[in-house]
């Protein structure tokens, strides 16, 4: 047993010294595999968190929303139409929202301002610090970590909006959104219906719309169409015509396609190198000796075995680390143009790159098994015959 | 006898248009202890018949052998086996890898074999001190002259403490000087009992001290040559 690991430990340390005996080619070809994994991991990562990213979307997308129209733009809705709302069969609940934006004249951005009632749906996505407001507290916010910056808080826990007519309306922040709710909440300050009401100055029987919750979702599109029935002057959206949206922006299809293409084209890149260049003379002659010298075909293949795992997991690991950086950090800059859409979706949202298993499980398939094929099969068919290259004359 | 071979044939790339009989019918038996030559011109076949002898690779037909082992029954794992123990190799061109170091390539038929860094160095350095090229053992191997190289090809032979010891053309790239301290080597380890068989067409192997016997080999026929 000693015997074995030693051995195995010969064999390796034997493998990592020839691998820096041939520094010139390997590090050609770390430099190819780490690039076709950075490629296939980022793009990974990326749709990953954007699919992470429109599912959090949706699951916070109020089954309908009712909007009332005027002259073909949006207006305050009186709370009457809730009690009409409430008296549908098959509506759970109705809540009244008040929202809108605050210009930021110093940065330019626009932030979303909400103001729910009651216990809201939001309340349930993660905090990165502080707490919700309990009800009834007045002049507290939850903010996105977008508003943090965009405001330039710091350590700093308190704020102020204008009020249309220029008075200041100031908040403590009573929580911060965490990361991964970014697509949500990046640039949302979460407030109480009653501070909303205050900040953009509307009369406690307005609402801006409202949100409605079935008792069974597969009764939405009847509840719609109730609603628009009752209330001629509004517009209903569903969560299902919510998705779809979706679904066309992100265009799932083309996405799966590339990843396929991307697949595709690593495994032929790693291939064909290998095939190009292959076991030179001087590989086979040692490979000859070691073998006339009384290595057995194993003991020669686990050398090779062990110089293709070294490589392909250091590449691995090198390509599977940038990628993280560039969807994190750079925000997937390399990938903007191909992935337009999700942009639209929240301007100026983060990227927060999620990695899981079966993704990095994936990309290992692709990428190392093939090439620790493409090192050992050849070494295997000059081992098992090979002799001769060290023989002769 | 250490040695026996019974009407060997061998045949490369048999069936094929490239098909050459290098070995035709060899009678040969070598006793222990023995110091034996193969003389003939290039081509004929002395380094096939080594790589038998040597357990390279069967012989396609014939009775072979080697140190008490059938070859011809022998499937390659075995083979190997049975070479790491009984068999030591010094080749034409020494085939000493040049970019490890002296001392790596001395102990590389021990690598597979599972022995401890202490147990190898044991073995090799009395052999590095007895060849003279204590002082070069971490040097690559590329970097050393012609006549340490074809030292450190003798000590590597000697690593697994074989038996037999098998040379091919071991003279071909030495001068004459070296070509003499060699031939002292050899004989030095035939009086240690150990059995030498060198392919050669330099008189100065096939008619130096110690050799018991030369065979000729011609187009893949051998004759005994009296010496
Ligand atoms: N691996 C091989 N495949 C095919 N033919 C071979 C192989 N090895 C040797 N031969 C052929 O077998 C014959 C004998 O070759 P061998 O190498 O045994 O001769 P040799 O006496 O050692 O010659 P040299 O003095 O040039 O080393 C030659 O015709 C050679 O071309
Ligand atoms: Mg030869």
């Amino acid at each position: 047993m000693k015997k074995y690991f030693e051995k195995q430990r010969n064999l390796l340390d034997y493998a990592l010294a020839s691998l820096w005996r041939r520094k010139g080619k390997n590090i050609s070809v770390f430099l190819v595999f780490s690039l076709v994994i950075f490629l296939l991991a980022s793009f990974l990562f990326l749709s990953r968190s954007l699919q992470v990213a429109a599912q959090t979307t949706l699951r916070q997308t109020p089954e309908i929303t009712v909007q009332r129209m005027v002259a073909g733009r949006q207006e305050s809705m009186p709370l009457t139409y809730a009690e009409r709302i409430r008296g549908i069969f098959g509506v759970r609940r109705v809540s009244p929202r008040v929202w809108g934006y605050h210009y930021n004249e110093v940065t330019g951005a626009n932030i979303t301002v909400m103001a729910l009632a009651g216990d809201p749906e939001l309340g349930r996505e993660p905090l990165a610090e502080g707490a919700f407001w309990q009800q009834g507290e007045q002049g507290r916010a939850v903010i996105g970590q977008g508003v943090v910056k965009d405001l330039d808080l710091g350590g700093r826990r308190t704020f102020s909006f204008f009020r249309d007519d220029l008075t200041l309306k100031s908040f403590a922040v009573a929580g911060i959104f965490a990361p991964e709710t970014n697509i949500l909440t990046y640039d949302l300050v979460l407030l109480d219906i009653a501070d909303g009401r205050d900040l953009f100055g509307l009369a406690d029987d307005l609402a801006t719309d409202l949100l409605v919750e079935v008792v069974n979702p597969l009764e939405i599109a009847t509840v719609a169409r109730k609603i628009s029935e009752r209330l001629p002057d509004t517009r209903v959206v569903t969560r299902p015509q919510i998705q779809g949206t979706y679904q066309a922006v992100f265009s799932w299809r083309s996405g799966v396609a590339a990843i396929c293409l991307l697949s595709a084209l690593s495994a032929f890149i790693i291939l064909a190198w290998d095939k190009a260049s292959g076991m030179s003379p001087e590989e086979r002659r040692e490979i000859s000796i070691l073998k006339i010298l009384g290595w057995q075909t194993p003991d020669v293949l686990q050398v090779r075995f062990w110089e293709g795992f070294a490589l392909s997991l250091l590449a691995f690991a090198a390509g599977a680390i940038l990628a993280y950086v560039h969807v994190g950090y750079f925000q997937a800059a390399l990938f903007r143009p191909v992935m337009m859409g999700w942009s639209v979706l929240r301007p100026g949202f983060d990227l927060v790159p999620i990695v899981q298993g079966g993704d990095l499980l994936l990309i290992f398939c692709l990428s190392v098994l093939p090439y620790l094929a493409a090192t050992v099969v050849p070494a295997w068919r000059c081992a098992a015959v090979a002799t001769d290259a060290a023989m002769g004359g | 006898m250490l040695i026996e071979l019974e009407n060997i044939v061998k045949i490369y790339n048999q069936g094929r248009v490239n098909e050459v009989t290098a070995l035709d019918k060899v009678e040969m038996a070598v006793e222990a202890g023995a110091m034996v030559c193969l003389k003939g011109p290039s081509g004929s076949g002395k380094s096939t018949l080594l790589a038998i002898i040597g357990c390279i690779y069967p012989p396609t037909s014939g009775r072979a052998v080697i140190a008490g082992r059938q070859l011809a029954r022998l499937p390659d794992r075995f083979l190997t086996m049975h070479r790491r123990r009984t068999i030591g190799f010094i080749f034409q061109r020494f085939n000493i890898l040049p970019r490890i170091s002296v001392f790596e390539n001395v102990v590389l038929p021990l690598l597979p074999l599972g022995m401890s860094p202490k147990e190898r160095r044991a073995l090799a350095e009395p052999l590095l001190e007895r060849y003279g090229i204590a002082h070069r053992r971490n040097f690559p191997a590329g970097e050393i002259s012609g006549g340490e190289l074809q030292r450190v090809a003798i000590a590597r032979a000697l690593i697994n403490d074989p038996p037999i010891i098998l040379a091919d053309e071991p003279t071909a790239h030495l001068d004459s000087r070296l070509s003499r301290d060699f031939l002292a080597d050899m004989l030095a380890l035939k009086e240690e009992g150990r059995t030498i068989i060198m392919a050669s067409h330099d008189p100065l192997v096939t008619e130096a001290a110690g050799v018991d016997r030369v065979y000729g080999v011609h187009d893949g026929r051998v004759t005994k040559d009296a010496c």
